[in-house]
């Protein structure tokens, strides 16, 4: 029985202390009555079950506090599973069907990031779908990274000594494509050829949104696709913190989904990265000339995983960096959670003192693993939102990284 | 001269027998007094396994006991629905049992008028994922749970909603008598030690397994027969119908799925009278209610240990079988002037939790053939307060618009009662229990209308305190209400130090893992943090 | 990733010793399960209150060479202790966490259920006194948030009127608090904390305090201020016409947490890395030396260390582990104290000292861990792992957290 550990829970409250949803909504019942209270009740009848559950972010904070080991928010998403009766409306299926409505918009880019930038066009889907007109939306790219990729980068990656697999994810793909160019250009730096895999979207924003039966396809592919990586000796290797994280843990953890081959093979690149060095493996030479004042955001699943040590360190060796890293909190945004019109007056509730400390550091850019907290932050803030990725590849000498590493 | 210290029948002994005494006793328009010397259902009622039998597991060696039990099985499911959670049992046999047990047991649950069906071990798995995955066969019959605190409070209020009187913390000192008749009682009140007399034409000995000393107090001899019996709480509720072992009857064979728990049982040892006050579980007790358990439900060895209790059967000595265990079951009802000389005096005893209202129907019969009064049983055909309407999901949608969770608990606990708690202002909603979603409006409720003179006595009606923290969390908030409700601070703290410590004798004797955790983090508190 | 010293554990212990380490230069690391038992902290320190026969001390170093030879503070050695305890105030000061209190001489603070205990050191939040008969005032207003459940008005109340205070209860009702109380669970102690923190909120509480008060001397006001930030306390203590006593409540604990997340910031300014959330689950041992640990988060991303320190909370802190059969130290499988029999590790009575409290990691005089007989070289226990002591009961936790966190530092640095 997939238990999640709730019965390790010994009440200490802690939990409730660190919910950023707590601190704001207090329709929200807390991690500890949504998650270990709640579940005694449910086993006992699924009339127990409170729709109310659907506050949660799944931000993970709650876990990452508890003195128990218990999986609070993994309790709280897997009843939302077996026992809600949420059923996701258009606005949710369309916000969800990232991988969808990209390769929809793509075509017609200009168009569709026209209209959602306009006022007009923001009026409508708060009337008519409920996505809150003073959210922003990011703009889709029309050339994404994968053709950028195939037509430019694909043919010379064979002739690196090592390989590894990159799953891009969809905010690269269709939005952010330059995350992805940068990633291709460091890896190759350190003398690794970037293949790509048959991917899809990992499917955190299916679950979020209670389409469930999507979801577990898109894990089951996934994991096929790394299963075969793997077996050839490729690790997975990742720019995204929330699809990292989702395909380590939520897909055993809240699917059912069964990553066990595969679970340690699926790194984020600043871990990777910073193993080779750390190890002697590669070598990293910066720029003399690169000088910037950096406020680096954690994400709330990066603390779940505990890897910002691994980005910390990275920034840190660059001689130019002048490094600050933010307190601990969460933006807000919660992947789609913050595009909602109900939610949208407590996601920025939740972010404020984050947007706060950005202002008080001034930093030249914020730095963070996460798409989006970065539209988030350049939402709600003056300042930009640059990937890992991206500052290291302007960082670095590339040509004398790669001199290094032959 | 109607005086208020004069009754048509006194019932000693607040258990559910006395409680379904009184109630019927009452509903046939008898003016009723129960005593009861510490709370409601603190004896056997409170300590046993909350298994609504189906009588099947008496089927082959008592068919008596077992027709009774169905009977009263279908009745109670009618009259007292909030109480009684319809699960259904399966008896499984194991490889090491006898497969053959089960054809003859099926045979004699047909005979008794129990349904037994045989299904497919892989149906009763998918049916019941908990059960032990190795069993070669299964029956199904139709057991269920009750809750016996609450069965016991709806018959106390039904029978003070006809007009009976109810005195807890009271305890009978003698009978008042005259030559050989029993003309009441004098009692003393527990707490502030005062003393009165009541009297009444018949007095009803309903005092379970001090019955035997009640009845001393009139010159009768009972032998009574204390068998005790260890039962170990799991922290939550792994199975949703009973698991039986489908063999005769031994240890540790019954897993109950209860409200938020289950419960596994039990044992039977003899025990001299004088431990009767003074349970304790042994190490032997829960390693073996472990070992066994884990037979009928492998997931028991790795499910949290919430609390070890025991309880003493009030059986009447038969035989001498030293385990007790082939004692009839049947129930005892004596009247003391054909069996002793002794006039205006009953005694009713034996039977099961679940028959109580048979045996209180036999009590009042008797009753009223002393006090010349014809009138017929009614308790089986009227509901219970609270059982009026259905399921939890019909009370909670029929009092709320949009029943929030503690809401629903509080329809779950107390049925269509619980238009009686007060729930529109958050603070009546605010959780007093947040384990067991109990709130302040239902922590009120009771405290006003159920007796409540202290934690203990809340924790029986509410569940406060019976969650996995054992009242780590809630203690301090509920004895803040009951010092606001008795205007006594001094007795709120010294309850709350008696409380826990009753919890903890719940939770020592199965104090590792999470329980030793959960102990020392409520020792922190209470003792360092609030200096209790 | 190489450190000096690997810390495993992220409660006071701990923190008091990686602050040390870390500002005499050793590069270190520190893994925490989840958020620690300073969550739960009355605000009070206790070095040693109570002697075993439940007597209170007024003076703890007198009574050290009294206590058993496998106390933890008889491990510290007495020369150390008289040290160590002149050492607080400044450490935590530093950190920005200001102690009142005599360092050599035990002061009393008044309990949530209307009690006193004996104190040594104090965050600002909690008020002490010289003598155990609280000579708080004469007349006390206790005000209470409208809807809060965990401040025990009705104890504090009879408590005082005990030692001669006459009391009256008010509550507080603000449409900010009204809106809190709407959740059925969340009204706790942190929630209203950090609603109280605004300063327009405060100030409407105490503007409304004052209209209540009448001719009382003393407010008392439950511990629901200054999540982040103690000068709110100085500001209220001054806005209100009457000497201001704040007394603790349910957990979790504000001035706790405030004082976890202070050692903590501190640690990370000094340079310390803080892994939270996550657990050692593997080490690498050569002999009687820890090579390297592997953590649950970490993957194969191996910690190595030259010191090893385990402050991993008994307990509480998962630290030491019970079955039906035994308990053992998880982390390393190290020695511990305690009795096999089952039945040894309790007392029936709730309010009795408690074997287990007294269970712990075996150790050398050097406060070094023993394996199979054999001394760690580079492993120190200390903190509530340690065994020897019944903390609770003789009201020595917080001091043996920070008396063992300095020595063990001290042993480190060499």
């Amino acid at each position: 029985m997939n238990d999640h550990k709730f019965e390790q829970c010994i009440k200490c409250t802690i939990c409730t202390a660190y919910c950023p949803v707590v601190a704001v909504n207090p329709l929200y019942p807390g991690p500890k009555q949504a998650g270990p209270d709640g579940e005694r009740f449910r086993i006992k009848n699924k009339f127990f079950f409170d729709e109310n559950l659907k506050y949660c972010m799944n931000c993970k904070r709650c876990e990452v506090a508890c003195p128990s080991g218990v999986n609070i928010a993994d309790i709280i998403h897997s009843a939302r599973m077996r026992y809600g009766h949420q059923k996701p409306n258009l606005r949710d299926m369309i916000l969800a069907s990232t991988d969808l409505m990209g390769v929809m918009a793509r075509p017609v880019a200009p168009v569709v990031n026209a209209v959602a930038g306009s006022k007009a066009g923001k009026w409508a889907m708060d009337t008519f779908l409920g996505v809150d007109q003073h959210r922003t939306f990011p703009k889709y790219q029309f050339k994404g990274f994968v053709g950028w990729f195939k037509r430019e980068m694909e043919a010379s990656q064979a002739s690196y000594p090592r390989q590894i697999a990159f799953f891009h994810g969809c905010s690269t793909e269709f939005q952010h494509p330059e995350v992805g160019k940068a990633f291709v250009q460091v890896m190759n730096a350190l003398g690794f050829g970037v293949q790509l895999l048959d991917e899809e979207c990992c499917g955190v924003a299916m679950i979020s949104n209670a389409m469930w039966k999507q979801a577990k396809q898109h894990a089951r592919h996934n994991i096929s696709a790394f299963e075969a990586a793997v077996a050839a000796g490729l690790p997975v290797v990742t720019t995204g913190s929330t699809c990292t994280f989702t395909m380590r843990d939520e897909y055993p953890h809240i699917l059912g989904v069964d990553n066990a081959k595969v679970r340690s093979s699926i790194v984020l690149v600043e871990k990777f990265i910073h193993d080779l060095v750390d190890q002697g493996k590669v070598k990293l030479v910066f720029r003399k000339d690169y000088k910037a004042r950096m406020a680096y955001h954690i994400p709330c699943h990066m603390e779940k995983l505990g890897w910002s040590i691994f980005t910390k360190n990275l920034l840190q060796m660059i001689p130019g960096a002048d490094l600050t890293v933010l307190g601990s909190g969460c933006c807000g945004i919660a992947g789609t959670y913050g595009f909602k019109k109900e939610n949208y007056a407590y996601s920025q509730a939740i972010g404020q003192p984050v947007f706060d400390e950005i202002a008080r550091v001034n930093p030249d850019f914020v730095v963070s693993e996460c798409d989006t907290c970065k539209w988030q932050i350049e939402m709600s803030t003056d300042y930009p939102v640059r990937n890992p990725i991206m500052v290291l590849a302007e960082a670095l000498d590339l040509e004398a990284t790669s001199a290094a590493n032959r | 001269m109607t005086n208020k210290n004069e009754f048509d029948v006194i019932i000693v002994g607040g258990g559910i027998t006395g409680a379904g005494t009184a109630r019927d006793c009452a509903m046939r328009g008898l003016k009723v007094l129960l005593i009861e010397r510490h709370d409601i259902a603190t004896g056997a009622t409170g300590r046993n396994h909350g298994l609504l039998h189906s009588g099947a597991r008496y089927a082959v060696t008592d068919r008596e006991s077992a027709t009774e039990c169905i009977e009263e099985n279908k009745i109670l499911r009618k009259i007292a629905r909030h109480c009684v959670d319809d699960t259904s049992g399966f008896f499984i046999t194991l490889p090491e049992d006898d497969l053959a047990y089960q054809a003859k047991f099926v045979e004699s649950c047909l005979a008794a008028g129990i349904q037994a069906d045989i299904i497919d071990p892989k149906e009763a798995i998918r049916l019941e994922p908990s059960v032990n995955p190795t069993l070669i066969g299964a029956v199904r019959v139709p057991d269920g749970s009750v809750d016996p605190f609450r069965l016991c409070a709806a018959n106390m209020l039904d029978a003070k909603l006809h007009g009976a009187k109810v005195l807890v913390y009271t305890e009978v000192e003698s009978f008042i008598m005259e030559g050989d008749t029993v003309l009441g009682v004098r009692t003393v009140d527990q707490r502030t030690g005062e003393k009165a007399e009541y009297r009444a034409a018949v007095t009803v000995n309903a005092a379970g397994i001090w019955g035997h000393h009640i009845a001393s107090l009139a010159g009768v001899n009972i032998g009574m027969f204390p068998a005790k019996g260890a039962l170990l709480i799991f922290a939550h509720r792994v199975n949703s119908i009973v698991i039986n072992r489908c063999r005769k009857p031994a240890n540790a064979d019954i897993l109950v799925p209860g409200d938020t728990v289950c419960v596994i049982g039990t044992t039977s040892t003899r025990v001299p009278y004088e431990e009767c006050d003074h349970m304790h579980v042994t190490p032997e007790e829960v390693d073996l209610l472990l070992t066994e358990g884990a037979k009928l439900a492998p997931v028991l060895e790795n499910t949290r240990i919430l609390r070890a209790y025991a309880g003493v059967r009030p059986l009447v000595s038969a035989d001498n079988d030293p385990s007790g265990r082939n004692i009839s079951r049947g129930i005892v009802c004596l009247d003391h002037e054909v069996r002793d000389g002794v006039k205006g005096f009953v005694s009713i005893t034996g039977g099961k939790l679940m028959t109580y209202r048979l045996m209180a129907e036999q009590a009042a019969d008797a009753v009223c053939k002393k006090l010349h009064v014809n009138q017929v049983c009614k308790t089986a055909v009227t509901p219970l307060p609270g059982s009026a309407t259905g399921s939890v999901e019909e009370v909670s949608r029929k009092l709320w618009s949009v029943p929030v969770t503690v809401q629903k608990a509080a329809a779950g606990r107390s049925g269509d009662w619980a238009e009686k708690i007060a729930m529109d202002h958050p603070m009546d909603r605010s959780l007093v229990c947040e384990c067991e979603e109990v709130s302040v409006g239902e922590a009120e409720m009771a405290i006003r209308d159920l007796d409540v003179h202290n934690l203990t006595d809340l924790r029986r009606r509410t569940r406060v305190g019976m969650g996995t923290c054992q009242a780590e969390l809630c203690a301090c908030r509920a004895a803040g209400l009951l010092a606001k409700a008795h205007g006594c601070a001094d007795r709120a703290r010294a309850d709350l130090k008696d409380f826990m410590n009753e919890r903890w004798k719940g939770m020592y004797p199965v104090a590792w893992g999470e329980t030793l955790r959960e102990g020392e983090f409520t020792q922190w508190i209470y003792k360092a943090v609030l200096g209790l | 990733m190489k450190y000096d010293v690997v810390l495993i554990g992220g409660g006071l212990s701990s923190l008091v010793c990686g602050i040390s380490l870390q500002r005499t230069g050793k590069r270190c690391l520190m893994v925490s399960g989840g958020q620690n038992a300073l969550h739960f902290s009355s605000g009070a320190f206790g070095l040693l209150g109570f002697r075993p026969d439940g007597s209170a001390v007024e003076r703890p170093l007198e009574e050290l060479d009294k206590l058993p030879a496998n106390h933890p503070y008889r491990k510290v050695g007495a020369a150390k202790m008289h040290e160590y305890v002149n050492r607080v105030k400044p450490f935590f000061a530093s950190c920005g966490v200001m102690l009142d209190g005599d360092p050599e001489r035990n002061s009393w603070r008044l309990t949530p259920t209307g009690t006193v205990r004996p104190s040594w050191l104090a965050m600002s939040d909690v008020t002490l006194y010289e003598d155990s008969v609280v000579s708080i005032g004469r007349k006390a207003l206790i005000a209470n948030i409208a809807g809060y459940l965990d401040f025990n008005t009705a104890f504090l109340a009879e408590g005082l009127e005990k030692a001669g205070v006459t009391c009256r209860l008010e509550a507080v009702a603000l449409p900010e608090f009204e809106r809190l109380r709407t959740s059925a669970s969340e009204m706790r102690s942190v929630n209203i904390a950090r609603v109280m923190d605004h300063d327009q909120v405060w100030k409407k509480f105490v503007e409304q305090v004052c209209v209540l008060l009448r001719d009382e001397d003393v407010v008392v006001l439950p511990e629901v201020f200054g999540l982040h930030d103690e000068h709110i306390l100085e500001q209220i203590r001054e806005s209100i016409p009457a000497r201001v006593v704040f007394v603790g409540t349910m957990a979790p604990s504000v001035p706790g947490i405030r004082c976890q997340s202070a050692l903590k910031t501190a640690f990370e300014q000094a340079g310390g890395e803080f892994l939270m959330g996550d657990e050692v689950i593997s080490s690498e041992m050569d002999g009687e030396r820890v090579l390297s640990v592997r953590t649950a988060n970490l993957g194969d991303t191996v910690l190595e260390a030259d010191h090893f320190v385990l402050a991993t909370g008994g307990f509480f802190g998962r630290g030491l582990q019970a079955t039906a059969e035994a308990v053992s130290e998880p982390v390393f499988g190290l020695d511990v104290d305690a009795p096999e029999e089952r039945t040894q590790w309790y007392n029936p009575d709730f309010f009795a000292p408690q074997p287990y409290t007294r269970f712990g990691v075996h150790t050398s005089e050097n406060l070094r861990a023993m394996k199979a007989g054999k001394e760690m070289e580079n492993v120190y226990v200390i903190g509530s792992e340690l065994g020897g002591a019944d903390a609770l009961c003789e009201g020595s936790g917080a001091g043996i957290a920070v008396m063992t966190g300095f020595k063990a530092a001290e042993m480190i640095n060499g």
